[in-house]
Parts: C-alpha cells; structure tokens; sequence
C-alpha cells in the first residue's frame, strides 16, 4: 500500500467524504412525493390492474371470449364465461372476472388479445386497490368495463 | 417535615424526579429528532401528520406503544422475561445520577441548597464504567428468557460485542484522569477549566476510541449487530411487544444521552463556555448568569450533549453496517492497541511535562 493510500485509510478520509455528502444532503430540499395529496404521472406502459374495455369508437364489446388471457395467465386469475349469440356468429361475453389478490400485473395477458389495435383487456394506470375484504379483490365485469370511479384520498 | 429529612431525603428525590422527567421526555424527542435528521439526509419527509411538523409524533408513538398487545412467548421464563427490559433500563438512568449538568457549585432555592447533578462521587468515571457495562445482563437475559433461537443469537453477539468493546471504552478514559488527577466527573471538568483547554484536544485519540466504543457499546448504527434485522429478525428483542419493547428502546436512548454526555463532560468541558477563564467572552452566557449563575451551564450541557448526539444520528446516516468479524476486527486489532497507545502516550508526555 502507497503511503498515501494508508494515510488516507488511516486518517478515515473516505468516511469523512461520505459524512459530508449526508451533511450537505441536510440543507438540501426534500425530493419527497407527498402521495396522498399528490401523484406522480405516469409512464404510458405503467401497468396498474388490468382491466377490460369497449371499443371506443362504436361502444362495442371488444372481447370475443377467445380465452387466450385466461389461458396465458401465469396465475390463474381471470375466469371468463360466455355463451353462443342468439344469432350464431361468436360468443358473447356473461362474466369476466379478475381476481387481483393473485394477479402479480405481468400484463401477459395483454398481448395474446386478438382484437388489435385496441387490445380488449388492457393494463390500466389504476393503482390504489385498497380494500376492506376479499371481495373488494375479486371484480365484476361491469366493474372491468366501465373502471372503478378514480378515488381520492387526499385529507 | 424536619430539616434533615428535607435535606437528606426530599431533595434528592425531587432532584432524581427531575432528571428522570427531563430525560424521558428528551428520549422521546430524540426519537423525533432522530427521524427528522435521517430524513433530510435522505432527502425525506419526516413524520409530519401528528400536529404541526409532526411534533406530537413522540406522544402518539408512546400512546400506540402502550395499548398495543403485550405478549409473553408460550415457555418463556415470565419472570426474566419482564425483569430484563427493568434490567436494561435502570443502569442506563441510573448513570445519568453521575453527569454533572451545570457547574457553580450549589445554588439555593427556596432556601435549600441544590447541586445541579445528583451526584458527585470521587471514582465517578469508574463507577460509570461498571454501571454501563450492567446492560448487558438485561439484553442477555431478555434473549434468552425469550425460548426463541433469533433472540438467543441476538444477545450473543450483543454479549461478544460489548464485552469485546468494553476494553477500549475503558482505557480510553485513562488518559483524561491522568491529565485531570481525579475520577470525579466534576473535577475533571474543573481541571479543565484550570488547564485552560478540554480535553478533546490533548486526548483527540482518546476522543475517538471513546467515542467508537461508545456507539459500539449502545448498539448504535453502523454497530448494531445485535438487533441486525436482515439477519436476525431484530436481534434480543424479536419476541417482545409493546411497552416492554419501548423498555429497550428507551434504555438505548438513554445509554446514548448518557455516553454523549460522558463525552461533554470528559473531552468537552461539561457546562464550561468556549474559554471559560477569559471575562471579555462573558456574553456568551447570553446574559442567563444575571438570571442564576447555574443556568449558561445548563445551557452549554445541553448544547454539547446535542452535538454529539447528532453526530450519533449523522453516522447512522451515513454508513452501513458492519460485517461481525470486521466489528471484531475493528474493536480488538485497532480500538484495543489504539486506547493503550494513548494512555502509554498520555503518560509518557505527563511525566515529562510534570517534571
Ligand atoms: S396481468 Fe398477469 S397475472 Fe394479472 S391477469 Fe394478466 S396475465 Fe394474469
Ligand atoms: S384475450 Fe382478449 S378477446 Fe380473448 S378473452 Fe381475453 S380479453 Fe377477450
């Protein structure tokens, strides 16, 4: 070891250095998001519960009960059930469930979705899943479709 | 009441009330102070909801502490587990009876005349040094009453570290008694004042061992191997709840006042102001000796004790924890021959100066 090596080993000056980077950090302003009272925007692939969606444009359901998510989910935790349409043609959706205590939001479900460009199921930015019991985890088509009413939580 | 009761008997426990008041209500402070300045190392928020910047935080933590569960492990040892935190925490105040807060000898009040410390010994520094070291016995027992192998670990290598530390914590010392001539924390800072100089100048590496030891000795970060949570699950104390956990914590906090103001009194001349000996600094008892003559020194106590209390929370901040055998390493290889070197140095230099 050089000699200026051990002195400075030995004099401590690398934690010296380290002690003045903390101090200086005390004057500094914090970098804090205040979440309650204020949010962060998010990047446009965040990918918060997934949820179901109609097709912007006409209104029309988008999902054609292909199963595919429900196959790929790595989790297990969409189930759908449908039935034929009167007319024949595809089927037609009766219930879509997401259970989002199992869901782990790797949005694998998303790409298998046939219905491009608009994906079906898609990852909504919807984060704050809060709930006060295990129902409030399991969610209803509707529920899927028209997206829970954004909740506040600033005091 | 008789005048000798009064004396003998009501003072000191008013005196003893006193401290114990200010120093509880310090600890919880501390614990605030403690998050604000990690904090804004961090470029944190510190707790700010309870009142305004959050300085009702310490009552709502005491409150939550107080109702929560109080749990006593199936097989554990009832009576050591609820001695130990009692155990942990009495030699931990009962060394702040030592610390000479403020200097002027006894000042009257209501016609009695009070000491500003509630105990002046002639081995002080001594007595200190065994009283601090009787906090093992409540981690100890604590981890072991527990019947759980984390808390078992835990206080084993508290056990090993502050026994490995206790040895340069006290060597350390010797350097400022030798310099001082006395052990009584009230001489000591005394002699300073007739020397002219603290003593953090002349003992800068007693200083260091001391204040290396001292950390070490209170589990204090980058030192607190015992209550290691990554690996240990929070070390002595997994199994303990509520008030008996705030036992711990309280003694830790306590230790810590008490080591800082060991360090105030050794190498920082207690209640002296920067250059006690020079009237033209007179303003720097900010006027309080009009007031009472005792009070700059509460002031400057309080001060000091202060600064090297944040110098605890800064180092917390700043490093990581130690690795166990570095910890050994540092203590036995470098704080061990470093103290000794200092008290052969120290004597060498009083033996010539002396003659
Ligand atoms: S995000 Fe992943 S886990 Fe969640 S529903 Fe989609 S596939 Fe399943
Ligand atoms: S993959 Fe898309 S279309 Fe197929 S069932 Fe799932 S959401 Fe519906």
């Amino acid at each position: 070891m050089s000699v200026t090596g051990f002195l400075r080993k030995f004099l401590l000056l690398e934690m010296m250095q380290g002690m003045w980077v903390t101090l200086k950090n005390q004057f500094r302003p914090h970098i804090t998001v205040e979440y309650p009272k204020e949010t962060v925007e998010f990047a446009p692939r965040f990918r918060g519960v997934p949820r179901l969606r109609k097709d912007p444009a006409t209104g029309e359901e988008l999902c054609v009960s292909c199963l595919l998510c429900e196959a790929i989910c790595p989790t297990e935790c969409i189930s759908i059930v449908s039935e034929k349409r009167p007319d024949g043609k595809g089927k037609q959706l009766v219930s879509f469930t997401i259970n989002y205590e199992r869901c782990c939001f790797c949005g694998l479900c998303v790409d298998p979705c046939p219905t491009k460009p608009i994906t079906a199921i898609y990852m909504s930015h919807d984060y704050e899943l809060a709930g006060y019991d295990r129902d409030a985890y399991v969610t209803a088509r509707e529920e899927l479709v028209d997206g829970k009413p954004a909740k506040l939580y600033t005091r | 009441m008789s005048d000798a009761l009064v004396r003998n008997l009501a003072i000191p426990l008013a005196q003893v009330l006193v401290v114990l008041g200010v120093a509880s209500g310090a600890v919880a402070y501390m614990t605030l102070i403690e998050r604000k300045i990690l904090a804004f190392m961090q470029l944190r928020l510190s707790p700010r909801r309870v009142g305004p910047h959050g300085i009702l935080q310490p009552i709502a933590d005491g409150i939550k502490l107080l109702i929560k569960e109080d749990i006593t492990p199936t097989r554990a040892d009832k009576l050591l587990f609820t001695l130990a935190p009692i155990l942990t925490v009495l030699p931990a105040f009962t060394a702040l009876s030592l610390i000479p807060f403020s200097g002027g000898g006894k000042f009257t009040l209501f016609g009695y005349e009070f000491f500003p410390w509630i105990a002046d010994v002639n081995v002080g520094v001594v007595f200190l040094l065994a009283i601090s070291s009787l906090g093992i016995y409540g981690i100890m027992l604590g981890g072991w009453a527990s019947n759980s192998k984390y808390p078992m670990l835990g206080a084993l290598r508290s056990a090993a570290q502050m026994v490995s530390y206790e040895v340069p914590f006290g060597f350390s010392i010797i350097g400022v008694l030798m310099l001082s001539g006395t052990a009584s924390m009230v001489g000591i800072v005394e002699a300073q004042r007739q020397a002219h100089l603290w003593y953090f100048a002349p003992q800068c590496l007693g200083l260091f061992v001391f204040f290396v030891s001292g950390v070490a000795e209170t589990n204090r970060l980058p030192f607190d191997l015992p209550e290691a949570e990554a690996e240990l699950v929070a070390g002595f104390h997994t199994e303990y709840t509520g008030m008996k956990f705030a036992f711990f914590m309280l003694a830790e906090y306590v230790s810590m006042m008490v080591i800082a103001s060991i360090v105030t009194t050794l190498f920082f001349g207690g209640w002296l102001r920067p250059f006690p000996n020079v009237a033209a600094l007179g303003w720097l008892n900010f006027g309080l000796d009009h007031l009472h003559p005792a009070l700059p020194g509460f002031v400057w106590f309080g001060l000091k004790t202060f600064l090297v209390l944040f110098v605890y929370l800064w180092l917390r901040g700043t490093f990581p924890r130690y690795r166990y055998d570095q910890l050994m390493n540092l203590g036995w290889f470098w704080m061990i021959p470093l103290s000794i070197a200092n008290v052969v140095l120290t004597g060498a230099v009083v033996l010539l100066v002396a003659r």
